[in-house]
């Protein structure tokens, strides 16, 4: 059965631990719902940056797990950030890629190459220690401990469906400086 | 009445020394272990290649070379939340190239955030805006128009700009910039 981001979404939350989230695009509104009060911090208003914003979380805290929730819009934007990614090397980094091969916020527009971009073939040739690729939830739900828990940095691509909502019709949401100030507080606060 | 300016090139181990000693004052009590005293995020300045050649074998700062200053913008943010000091070394197009994300993450997003700008193209003892370079032209303007404080290391006199500049970016919770005049010295 076809994934959908609010299917991702659920199961990242059940199992993030102390990790850290960074949602992007159409996993925002969902993951706002879903696990509110959860360490994270959404990647809104600066398209393409949720891959970077997850990098500096991961080197600036090396013993917490950062989960990056990607657009593949987005990533397109920053690809570049697999390479600069790999090269950091953080371990404790999982690159989840919603591939679901069109800017779904922006009106559902096709992505350049969508019909046949391999985000996962990017990922290893830019040199990412782990990358896979997968299509159904029941896959996602048994390999997703293994993945946030692997040496990384880990990609993991899934190709999923479109979201029920997105930040345009469901928007709202803490403002990105609130979130930016609250996970502050959560990390460095005695 | 026009002042002279007193440009001159600025050896790489002084502003070296600058930086750290900006990154000292974020972290007083000194670093843990695992942690550099700081980070510097770059997309190589040719203007300023020789302190990043310096940086590249300092055991103190982390160098981290990334593909576009988009993704520095970002990843210091990632760091900055961490409570890990941070600043990016970029040249003039590189701010060009990056300003919706200076502005989504280091101002809509209070994020502190201070860039080393090396004015790549100008001319020893002349006014920016008189440079033949539209880059070298439109970096004030720019910064301006965006409400970024600034600063212009044209000397030596100038060095303590760096960290004042750096302070005022954790002060202000926003951007700030300090602007390398001439290419930097051995
Ligand atoms: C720099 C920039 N260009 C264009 C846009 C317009 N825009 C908003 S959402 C979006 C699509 C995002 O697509 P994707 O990352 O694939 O996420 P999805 O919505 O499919 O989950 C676009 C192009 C933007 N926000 N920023
Ligand atoms: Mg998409």
């Amino acid at each position: 059965m076809t994934m959908t981001p609010e299917d991702v979404v659920r199961v990242v939350a059940e199992m993030q631990g102390e990790g850290i989230v960074v949602p992007t695009m159409t996993t925002v509104p969902a993951w706002r719902t879903t696990a509110p009060e959860a360490a994270s911090v959404a990647c809104v208003g600066f398209m393409g940056g949720a891959s970077s914003l997850g990098l500096g979380l991961a080197l600036a805290e090396p013993g917490r797990r950062i989960v990056v929730l990607d657009g593949d819009g987005s990533l397109l934007m920053q690809l570049g950030s697999l390479a600069t990614v790999a090269g950091a090397a953080p371990k404790n980094y999982t690159h989840v890629v919603m591939a679901n091969g069109v800017y779904h916020t922006s009106g559902s527009q096709g992505i350049p190459a969508g019909d046949r971009i391999d985000f996962e073939g990017l990922a290893r040739s830019a040199g990412y220690a782990h990358a896979e690729t997968i299509d159904n939830l029941e896959d996602f739900r048994i390999r997703w401990p293994e993945l946030l828990t692997r040496e990384g940095p880990v990609m993991v691509q899934l190709i999923t469906g479109e979201a029920e909502l997105t930040p345009m019709t469901a928007p709202g949401g803490k403002p990105f400086a609130q979130q930016v100030a609250e996970l502050r507080e959560k990390l460095q606060g005695a | 009445m026009t002042t002279e300016l007193r440009t001159e090139s600025i050896p790489a181990p002084l502003i070296v020394e600058a930086l750290k000693d900006a990154f000292r004052w974020e972290r007083p009590e000194g670093r843990p272990a695992t942690s550099p005293l700081g980070w510097v995020l770059t997309v190589p300045d040719t203007h300023q290649r020789s302190v990043l050649r310096l940086l590249t074998d300092d055991p103190d700062i982390r160098l981290l070379t990334c593909s576009t200053e988009d993704e520095a913008n970002a990843i210091a943010a990632g760091l900055s939340i961490g409570g890990e000091p941070v600043l990016m070394l970029i040249q003039h197009a590189g701010l060009y190239a990056s300003v919706n994300t200076l502005r989504g993450v280091a101002m809509d997003g209070r994020v502190p955030s201070f860039y080393l700008i090396g004015l790549l193209g100008r001319q020893p003892g002349q006014e920016l805006s008189d440079s033949r370079s539209s880059m070298v032209r439109y970096a004030e303007p720019l910064l301006e128009t965006f409400g970024v404080p600034y600063a212009r290391l044209e000397n030596a006199d100038d060095l303590p700009r760096i960290a004042e500049y750096y302070r005022l970016s954790r002060e202000q919770m926003g951007p700030t910039a300090v602007l390398v005049g001439l290419e930097t010295g051995e």
